[in-house]
Parts: C-alpha cells; structure tokens; sequence
C-alpha cells in the first residue's frame, strides 16, 4: 500500500485521473481496497464516491483479491459458436465455483483463492477458441477432454502455466535495435535504399 | 518536403540500412497478441539463445503482423540475395531444428514454408499470393504491418511515415478537410460517417480548446483488427491523428485503447515518446506553428465506452454511461470542450489519403463506401485471420474462399457480422457485398470489421441468446428502458432456450423490441438486432425450439440427453474417467430406479431409458459438456429430450411486457 500511495504521487491532481488512478491500484496491489478508493479520492481532491463509482462500473476493477492461479474464461462469440459454454460448464463443475468466484470453498463457505474462474473479455485470439486464460496466458484450443484434465490439475494446485507471466512483458533487451544491427558505418549511402520494401504488394 | 522531415528521414534510412537486401540472414518474428498466443515470446527467446550461443550468424528482428493467425508464430526468413519467405507455424521446441534449415535455404525447412513473400516463388514455395488468403486483398493500411518493428520510429520514417503530416502542416485546415470528405472515408466503427464532413464540425467550433479523441475501445468481441494496427504500425494511428488536428484545430488528443489490449497500450504509448522525441508531437510540429499533443487513457472493461459519448464519460474519469446527443461532441465533448471522435482505423487511413490523393483512394471500394478496409474473420474457418480487402468484395469470397470455410464435413449455417450489437444473418446470404447498404437493408449491421461464420453445430438461438445477455450486462443503467428491457428479452429468450417458449412469446419479443427503440442510446436500441435476425433469418430454427421443445443443433443442456448406445465399447473406461461429474456409473441399476430419478423425463418412442448393462450415464449429473463422447464417439450418442410443458412461473411470464 505504502508502494502504491508513493506511486499515486506522481498523477496529477484531478478528476480525469481516476481510471489512471484505479489501474494503478489494480497493478500495484492486484485489486482495489477500500482504502486505495480513499488514498485515490484523498490525492485527487475529488470524493471517495466519485472514486468508486467509475470503480465499480467498469468491470475490470475488482473489490476482491486476485487467487493464485486464475482461470479466465473467455466469453466470446467466437469461443461461444465452438463449444465455449460447455467449457464454462466443465470448469464449474470441477473447480467446483462459478464464474467470478474464488475456490476452493472451506467448509465455512470462506474462499481460499488458490484459483478462481472469471470472465475473460474476448481480445481476437480468436483462432485458439475454444480457450481460457491461465495467468494471463492463452490456453488453446481446447477440446471438451482437454479442458476436464486442466481444471483437474489446476484444482490439484499444479502449476499449469510455465510462463506465469503477462504475455506484454517481453523484455526489450532481447532485441537489437536498428544500429546495433546494422552499425551505421556498414550502411550503405541513403540515396541507394530510399525506396521502401514493396513486397507488400506480393 | 521541410527540412525537419527530410533530416529525420535521412537518419531513419541509415538505421534502416540494407535492410531490403542484407549482408546476411534477417529473421523477423511477428511478435503480436496472437503470436504470443501461439508462444511467439518463447520461440524468440529460444532463437536469441541459438543465436548467441553461436556460431551461426543472423539477425533478429521483432515485428508486428501479417494478420496470418492461424498459422501463429509465423516468421520471416530473407538470405543475402533471396526473396524473404515466411513459415507458420513454428513451435517454440522447433527453434534450433527450424534455425538450422531454414538458414541454408527452404530445403529442410520446406514444412514450415508458407508462402515467398514477393512476386514470384523461389526453391519451390510458392508466393503468398498463390494462398487463397493472400489473393483477395489490397494491402493499403496493412502495407506495412508484419515487416517493420512496431516499437521502432525509424522504421516506420523509413518506410514513409509522417510523410503525409509534414505535408498537411503546409496545407490550410479546410484543405484538408475538403480533401479527405472527397476521398469519402466514412466512420470505421460501422457508422461510416464521412470523415471530412465530422472533422469541419469541429473545425468550425470555437476554440481555442479541442480535443481529438481515438476510438480504440473495440468492444465488440470477436472484432480484432484495430489490435493488429496498433500493435503492428502504431504510428500511421498517431500520424492520421496529427493530420486530424492540424485538420481541425485541436490542439490535445486522447486515444482510448481497451484493457484488454496490453500490448497495443504498451506499443502505442512507446510510438507516443518516440513521436515527442523526433518532435512529431509537441509544439512546433516539425518546424511549423503547429503544436498537438497526445495521450493514451486506459479502458476498463464497457462495452458502451465504444459508444463516443460513453467514452468521453470514461475518458473524463466518470462512469463511461452515453448522454443523449444533442450536444454533440463536436459541440460539448470532452471537458465539455468541442472534441471529435474518431475509429482509430478511421484516423489510419488520413496519411493514405494525404499520400496519394482522393481520386487514387476512391479506386477501391464501393460508391457508398469507398476504399479498403480491414476484417478480422473466426469461428469456423479453417483460416482465421485478418485481412484487407476493397468494400463491395464478396462475404463469401472473404470466409469461404480466404478463410477457407467450415472445416471438411460440416457446412456454414449463418455469419455474424458487427459485434453484438450487429445482428444474425443465414448462410445463404454468404453472397453480400462487404459494404454498408445490402446489410443495412437486411437490419443488420457490417460494424467495425469482425465477422464470425458459425457451422450447424451452433444455435442461432443460443447465440441470440448469448447477445442478449451481453447487451443486458452491458447496458450502463441509466436508462430503465435498455436495462430493463434487455432484461425482459434475455428472460424470454433463455425460457425458449430451455423449452418452454410458448406461442405469444413472438408478440412479446415484437413489444420489447419497440420499447428498445426509444433508449437514450444506441446501445438499448440496437439490442433488438440479434433477436431480429434470428426471427427473420433462423425463423424455422426457432420455430422447433418453441414449437417442439427441440434444439436441432443439440445445444442446450435443458433439451438434450446423453446415453450409452455401445456399451460394450473399452472406450468407455476413459469416457467414464474424464466426466468432470462422475456421471458415467458402472454399476446396473435396477430399471425402476433410472425411471424414477426424474419423472418429468418420458423418452420419445420408448417405454423407458434404455438400460446398458455395465454403463448407463447419470442425467441428473451430467453437465452435457460432451467430453464422454470425444473419447468414445462410437459408445456415446446425444439424444432430444422433451422437457414436460410446463406454465412459466410467475416470476417469468409476469415480468414479460406483453405477458397475459
């Protein structure tokens, strides 16, 4: 918390600074506390409800934490006309949660949050549906019996996911940029290479 | 040409280099949402380690895409004094077998070989153009996508960007305008209001204040082709932007990318800084009097943000619900400052215009819509894909011919064109030109370029269904019309869904519909398209479901049943292992027992459930996710299950707007 209200610093001070606010919270403590909704309203001088209505109308935030390993699934159409719902079904009934909750459930009707199963929004890997998300990591295309297994080793607490990872963190350092691969002192006069690749129109 | 532009250009060519024809072996991954899907990040992490570790010698370049999806990851190989050929897909495991062939030449590597990326063939690979997926398009937006590195400017100066804005800085604002309403771009988010004509609204509001904003919301799931231009080349985005501004007169833009799009925000903000720093952004755009800047704002998961005045709602950090219009936002937009809204492959397409002119852009496409544009083409097809094709090309032409059709043994049944607010059309309209007016006159919508072809095993209900749930989820609110509305609509149509539809539910479906139409916004009045299409379109399908009580597409859970026809098939030890219910029971009940469990269940032409020594399948239990009968498809059947007629409670028929 300490982090994130260090890092709220930096915004400036006003009400089109909520969303960036919000998702600030959301990456510095993997969800939005009531007392993020506080620190956010106190930094913009704005009120806390003016905080929590855009918190809670956009789906993305969320007022629990996230569990260890969540399964996202995805509502598409796409995923919806391949068997995406009976995927919804297997993942329910093995996880033994709805979609949106947190399992397992004690007996004491508590969520332990090792996994849980939520609705990933549809983002046009649409070739791998039927999928889920796994930690942020597409799990595609799934037949029905594929599915069984992973919600089986999912519950059993394997780690399903090599890469736990968001897929947008590659790390730039494992590129050459363009002068370290061609040092300028190898490339030719300009005039030689001015026209542009044309094998666009192949 | 300034000579601010021409200094940038000089030195993006020097980092370009001989990249057209290099001194040795040029690798380019497409590292894109869909490839790192695939495991593009892996398989690029395993070459840089092959690469390193040595002792053979290439280049390796990240790059955005193709738009080749299904064949994700692909990459590109180019030899010294080769054609470049691209392969797909190549498993990350493959790397280090795949690098070795492929770096003495196609021979070994010929598997991995998708097409020669130039004219003609080389060793025996054909051209990417001999692929049906490649022949029908007119790469115009998409000239560039796949072969520069999207996080790099001098890349993209050196293929020509921002090219077209250091013209339109010497240009009068009106010029522009005039210029780009002739060429007749119309909104690309499926309103296709004419560019030009939305930009002098704003140009004609008083300043000095205006704001620009880009719509990336792209909402409507199974829509992807603004993802692919933003993370393949982001700054034709920001150039048409720029050009918009000096267009317009604003002076600040916002460009509203959804959170479900990482790698597009990281690659557009990056394009941002690159931009600034090259003062292409900022004051005194490349010398001129001209400042704009520019700023990424985050979505969260609306669907109605992709509305514009719900996304200026979002992008004021408000709760992103529409207004009623008028004001327009060319009026009170954002800040209550007059602001235009624009898709952002509706921006992408000003530096074109900027470039070649009205009369070259007007060459393509179709009266009513003239030009390009960029669909994104699933479901099922034997080649998803994204790619660009003139308006006016066949539906068809684009999911059978390109995308290559249902795959062997199943047949289309119907497209879904524009999100889910867009509609249902049968399979037999395959035929339609991809323009605006033979779809508006079917009351469907073309929308913004996603279009998903589904084959007999989905229900037209079902999806119908499943918009409808979607629009009632996503409805904002605000007005009772659309949120109670959608409401009453998803309750009539999940009572169909389950077999116990009645014959007045039509009439009620009609009144719900026309209760819609006055919604403040789009949305609530738009809901109806899908529920239309199905009616007007699958109306023999619904007619089974109602009528029947039958899924004909064996969908819903409530009308089907699973029985064991072979039980003596050995496949059924598996079967039995995977049901994520343990449904499938290996003891032999007595017959009066199965009969029992559920007495509102009477199979059709039999006296009971069939009894199967060995195995019978528990129906109470069964979830109906079909897992059984992938492993034993000869031992386990799907049966129709006639549900008892039933009145609707009260709590469903009451609720209903022409209940009664």
């Amino acid at each position: 918390m300490e982090r994130f209200a260090a890092a709220l610093q930096q915004l400036p001070r006003e009400q089109g600074q909520v969303m960036a606010a919000l998702h600030l919270a959301q990456e510095e403590l993997g969800w939005v506390p009531r007392d993020a909704i506080r620190l956010i309203a106190k930094h913009l001088r704005v009120s806390d409800a003016q905080v929590y209505g855009p918190a809670s109308f956009y789906a993305e935030f969320r007022f629990t934490p996230p569990p260890k390993t969540l399964v996202s699934w995805c509502s598409g159409p796409t995923c919806r006309v391949v068997g995406g719902d009976r995927l919804r079904r297997i993942f329910e009934s093995v996880l033994e949660c709805r979609l949106g909750e947190n399992g397992p459930k004690s007996d004491d009707g508590e969520s332990a949050d090792d996994y849980g199963l939520w609705l990933g929004q549809c983002n046009g890997t649409c070739e791998r549906a039927p999928m889920v998300w796994v930690n942020g990591r597409v799990v595609g295309p799934l037949s029905m019996s594929e599915a069984v297994s992973l919600a089986r080793r999912i519950k059993d607490g394997e780690q399903v996911v090599d890469f736990p990872q968001q897929p947008v963190k590659i790390a730039p350092a494992v590129f050459q940029d363009a002068e370290a691969v061609y040092g300028a002192e190898q490339a030719p006069a300009s005039g030689a290479i001015a026209a542009p690749p044309t094998g666009a129109e192949a | 040409m300034s000579e601010a532009y021409e200094a940038l250009q000089a030195a993006a060519l020097i980092a370009w280099g001989d990249r057209d024809d290099p001194p040795r072996p040029l690798i380019r991954v497409d590292i894109s949402t869909s490839s790192v899907a695939a495991g593009a990040d892996l398989l690029l992490d395993r070459l840089q380690a092959a690469l390193t570790a040595g002792p053979i010698e290439a280049d390796l370049l990240r790059v955005g895409s193709l738009g080749l999806s299904w064949l994700q990851p692909v990459l590109e190989v180019q030899l010294p004094g080769k054609l470049p050929v691209v392969y797909g897909p190549v498993a990350p495991d493959a790397a280090d077998e795949f690098l070795a062939a492929a770096l003495q030449g196609v021979g070994d590597a010929a598997r991995w070989a998708v097409g020669v990326r130039a004219a003609t063939g080389q060793d025996g690979v054909p051209p990417l153009s001999a692929s049906p997926f490649w022949a029908i398009q007119d790469r115009r937006l998409m000239a560039q996508m796949g072969l520069i590195d999207p996080e790099s400017i001098d890349e993209a100066i050196a293929t020509g960007a921002y090219a077209s804005l250091d013209r339109a800085l010497s240009m009068q604002p009106m010029a522009i305008c005039d210029l780009v309403e002739a060429a007749g771009v119309g909104g690309r988010g499926g309103g296709g209001f004419p560019a030009g004509r939305k930009w002098k609204f704003l140009l004609g509001a008083p300043g000095p204040v205006k704001y620009l904003v880009c719509n990336a919301d792209e909402g409507d799931p199974g829509a992807f082709v603004n993802r692919l231009l933003m993370e393949s080349d982001p700054h034709l985005v920001i150039e048409g932007m720029a050009i918009a501004a000096k267009a317009t007169g604003a002076s600040h833009g916002f460009i509203y990318i959804r959170d479900e799009y990482p790698l597009s925000i990281v690659r557009m903000q990056l394009a941002l800084q690159q931009a600034a720093a090259k003062g292409l952004l900022g004051a005194e755009i490349l010398g001129s009097d001209f400042s704009f800047t520019l700023e990424v704002t985050r979505g969260a998961g609306s669907y109605v943000c992709g509305e514009e005045t719900g996304l200026i709602a979002s992008v004021e950090g408000l709760r992103g619900m529409p207004k009623i219009r008028p004001p327009f936002p060319a009026q009170r937009g954002v800040f209550d400052k007059p602001s235009n809204v624009n898709n952002t492959e509706t921006y992408a397409n000003a530096p074109l215009i900027l470039r070649h002119g009205a009369d070259w852009y007007r060459e393509r496409g179709t009266p009513s819509d003239p030009g390009t544009k960029m669909f994104s083409i699933s479901g099922s097809l034997t080649r998803p894909g994204i790619l660009e094709v003139p308006f006016g090309v066949g539906m068809d032409e684009l999911l059978l011919t390109a995308g290559g059709g249902p795959a062997p043994g199943h047949t289309a049944k119907g497209i879904q064109p524009g999100g889910p607010l867009g509609g249902l059309l049968n399979a037999s309209d395959l035929g339609l030109a991809l323009e605006r007016p033979p779809f508006t006159e079917r009351g469907v919508l073309l929308g913004s370029g996603g279009l998903i072809l589904f084959d007999e095993r989905a229900s037209a209900v079902d999806l119908t269904l499943y918009f409808s749930e979607f629009c009632e989820d996503e409805s904002c609110g605000r007005c009772t019309t659309c949120h109670g509305g959608s409401q009453r609509l998803v309750e009539v149509l999940r009572r169909i869904m389950a077999g116990r539809g009645d014959a007045n539910d039509l009439a009620r479906i009609g009144a719900i519909d026309r209760t819609l139409q006055n919604s403040n916004c789009l949305h609530g009045q738009f809901t109806p398209y899908a529920v239309r299409g199905l009616i007007n379109f699958f109306r023999e399908e619904l007619d089974i479901h109602i009528d029947q009580r039958r899924d004909p597409a064996q969908v819903a859970p409530e009308l089907i049943r699973y029985r064991i026809s072979e039980p003596a098939d050995p496949a059924l030890e598996e079967a039995a292992a995977i049901c994520p219910t343990a449904a499938i029971l290996r003891e032999q009940p007595p017959a009066a027992e199965v009969d029992d469990e559920r007495p509102d269940e009477e199979s059709p032409g039999e006296e009971s459930a069939p009894l199967v020594p060995g195995w019978r399948i528990d129906d109470a239990a069964c979830i109906r996710c079909d897992a059984c009968r992938e492993l034993a498809p000869n031992a386990v059947v799907v049966q129709d299950r006639v549900v008892a007629v039933l009145q609707p409670t009260a709590a469903e028929f009451g609720s209903a707007v022409a209940g009664g």
